[in-house]
Parts: C-alpha cells; structure tokens; sequence
C-alpha cells in the first residue's frame, strides 16, 4: 500500500503520455457534457417550474424518475442506438469521446432539471409578483428568478461535473476504454485494478480527488467574490 | 377600474367575494380588516398576480403597479435594484428623490437581497412610486419599517399620488396610516365588503358592529 501511495505520487510529479491521455479525455468529457447538461438542464427546471401548461406534472415524475436512471442501462442504450445495427450508426459515435458525452449528457441532464425545478419552485412565486408589480416583462423577470439562484446553478453544475468525472459504467460501455482514445479516469482505474498496476490506479484517484478539489476551491472563491 | 363579480377561492373556501365596487380616479383609498378578511387577496386580483375566480370581471384600470406584502430586494446591487423599473429620465429623477428621502442612498451598494426587512420594504416602495401608474396598489408598505420611516414613507405615498393622480388603494393594518392617506376606506371581514365609505367616516362612525368591534382595538395601531 505504502509503495503504491509512492509509486502514485512519484506517477503524478512526472506523468507519462499515457496518463495525460487520461486526464486530457476525462476533462474534455466531463466538462462538454457537465456544461451541456446545464444549458439543458437550467431552461428546462425553470420552464418546469415556471410555466403552467397540461402535462406539466408528468413531466416532472418523468424526470425525478430519469434522475434515478442506472448509468449502466444509460450505456445500454446509447450501445444499442450508436452500434452498427442501431438508428444512429451512421454518426459512427460508439467507442468516441463525443458518444461518452452524450451518454453522459443523458445521464446528468435530469438531474440539473430537478435541483433547478425545485430550487426555482421556492423563489419564482416572489420574484414574478414583485416584478409584474414593477411591470417588468417576462424575460426579465425569468433572468431575475436565475440570478436569485445563481447558488443554486453553480451547485447543479458543480454535482454535474462531480458526476460525469465519477461515472463509470456508461462511459464504458460507450467509450470501450480504448488507450489514448476514450480511456477515462474511472474506466483506467477500474481497468489497472484488474491488472494488479495499484500504483497507477491510485495516482489516477489521488488526480480524480485533485480535480474535484480545484474546482470546489474555485467555485468556492467565485461564491465569496460574489457574496 | 370596476370589479364585478370579483371572488377567489381556494381548496374549496371561498375567501373573497365581492359583488360590485368602482374605484374612482385620482382618489386614496385605505383597505382595512382582519387577518385573513382577504384584503391581500383582492389586492393581488386586482394587481392581476393571480386569477379570479371564472366569471370575474376587472375593468378600466389601466396601468397598475404593485407592491406586494412580501416584496423582493432583488440580489442586485440596491442603486441597480432601483434603476429596474425606470424606463425614461423622469421616471430615474422620481426614483432618486424617493431613494434620497426613504435613505436608501447610503446603501446603494447593498446587495438588495441582504438587507432587513425595512430596508428591502424602502427599496420595494421607492421601485413602485418612480413609476407611473393609473392604479397603484401598495399591500402592508410600511409594516415592516420603524415608526420614523413609516411616516416618511408615508409622505413619499402620498406626494406621489398627488403627482401622478393615480387611484391609490393601500392595504394596512394600520388604523392611523388609513386615516391618514385614505380619502375613502373599505373594510373587507370574512371575505366580504362589509362596509365602505368616506375614510372619515368609516374610520370614527362606523355603521356596522363588526367594523366598530375591529375599530376598537384602531387606536394602538
């Protein structure tokens, strides 16, 4: 264990080509589909939220259920959709880092719809009547109810993010693992455990918890600015 | 404006219901009663936050601001809170004077959504009042303010009815602040239009036993 814990740290201080592979495709997949799921994700909670139309309701069961959806049957699907024999093989999408994102995508997206369907459900009632009293129009009242919430935004992405840097089983089945191509760091570490390589497996987690260090640091230095 | 037929309910409870009544331009009116007589209800159906009950009618209002009970100081800065409902040069001079005279100048770099209670109810009322409104509909403005600021506050209300000759409608619970704005004064008990009239009036000889029996208790307030 002691001689891993070196190993990994001797790894990190000077990592291979092969370890930057991995940290380069996790950050390129992580943050394309984290950002992607809050661009769908804020409209969609605030339009749940906000607007009152027939359907409304099951839409929410709907998504509060896709929140619960099981990466691995995530990955199921997006297999069978970008396979050879699926409906979308012509965009050749299967064992790339795109089609990790959009399976990701899938995955993370409901889950920023319900914090913000939940979190805007507590504010929209008082932002909307004081600012039609104010008579102001309903794009300014949408983007005073998401600047009441930016904490609230900056925590959906962050468990987006957090999310889709710690998935594992979609981006598998997607992804494939493949070398310098769509191995992540989850799917690498699971990969060199199998092997018996503990030290690279766990310089690839102590990097993983790095990673979620930094941005929570960042996020946290953003939040006091804006405080 | 005119109401006819103006009633609301929920879960089954009808909590206002209001067969007719015409507020009449360039006048103030004070709207008094109980806890749950439903004067923020008729405030809020009139201002248009939520809907009637079918069969409703609202007519001639024109333009109506509205200052809810439970007003928002928006997390913006308090200077750029004020600016929101500004939309030409004498609209921006009315909300610097207001802002100047309810004391909000020394916290124009406030977040607006960290300020008190009275804090955020001055900004509320000094973002309402720059505006220029046929109707303008004020629920509970000085409630959370201290006694100094209310009757401030007061005098902004009332120079800027004058200004802009607006039909005011103030919902209060208090006895002194109605008789001080209101011209004319409505007491709503259990959802109804007890009984209205001059504020004068209503305020000192009321006729029913009901509005005696709240006004009673008018002279803490």
């Amino acid at each position: 264990m002691a001689s891993s814990l070196m190993g990994a740290l001797e790894l990190l201080l000077h990592p291979t080509p092969m370890l930057l592979s991995i940290l380069s495709t996790t950050l390129q997949m992580a943050l394309l589909s984290s950002c992607a799921a809050l661009l769908l994700g804020v409209p969609l909670g605030a339009a749940l939220s906000l607007l009152r139309f027939p359907g409304r309701q099951a839409l929410v069961v709907l998504n509060r259920t896709l929140m619960g959806l099981p990466p691995v049957v995530c990955g199921l699907i997006c297999y069978m959709l970008f396979s050879g024999v699926g409906p979308l093989r012509q965009f050749k999408l299967l064992y790339t880092v795109p089609g990790m994102v959009i399976a990701q995508i899938i995955l993370i997206t409901p889950l920023v719809t319900g914090i913000m369907e939940s979190s805007l459900g507590h504010t929209a009632g008082a932002v909307r009547e004081t600012a039609r009293g104010m008579g102001l129009g309903g794009g300014v009242t949408l983007l005073l109810t998401l600047n009441e919430n930016r904490y609230q935004i900056i925590s959906a992405y962050l468990m987006a993010f957090g999310r889709a840097m710690a998935e594992v089983g979609a981006v598998s089945m997607v992804g494939g693992a493949i070398a310098y191509k769509t191995n992540v760091m989850t799917t690498a570490i699971m990969m060199y455990t199998n092997r018996g390589d503990f030290t690279l497996g766990l310089s690839l987690g102590i990097l993983l918890l790095l990673i979620s260090l930094a941005v929570n640091l960042a996020v946290w230095l953003l939040q006091k600015r804006w405080a | 404006m005119e109401i006819r037929h103006l009633s609301k309910t929920y879960g089954g409870k009808r909590v206002l219901d209001i067969p007719a009544f015409a507020f009449e331009p360039n006048t103030r009116y004070a709207v008094i009663g109980a806890n749950g007589s439903g004067k923020s209800t008729l405030a809020r159906l009139l201002a248009g936050v939520i809907p009637a009950d079918p069969g409703a009618a609202i007519s001639g209002g024109g333009s109506v601001g509205y200052m809810p009970q439970k007003s928002l100081g928006f997390r913006l800065s308090v200077r750029r809170n004020l600016r929101l409902g500004v939309r030409d040069a004498q609209a921006g001079e009315r909300s610097a004077r207001l802002a100047a005279e309810l004391g909000l100048d020394a916290l124009a770099k406030r977040d607006g959504g960290s300020l008190s209670g009275g804090e955020t109810a001055k900004l509320a009322l000094a973002r309402v009042l720059a505006g220029r409104w046929d109707v303008l509909i004020l629920d509970e403005p000085t409630a959370a303010m201290d006694v100094p600021a209310a009757l401030r506050a007061e005098e902004c209300i009332l120079r800027c009815q004058r200004e802009t000759g607006c039909t005011l409608i103030l919902v209060t619970h208090a006895f002194g602040q109605a008789e001080r704005i209101g011209q004319q004064a409505l007491f709503l008990h259990e959802g109804q239009l007890w009984e209205h009239g001059p504020a004068e009036q209503l305020l000192h000889h009321p006729l029913r036993p009901e509005t005696r029996q709240f006004l009673r208790f008018g002279a803490f307030a």
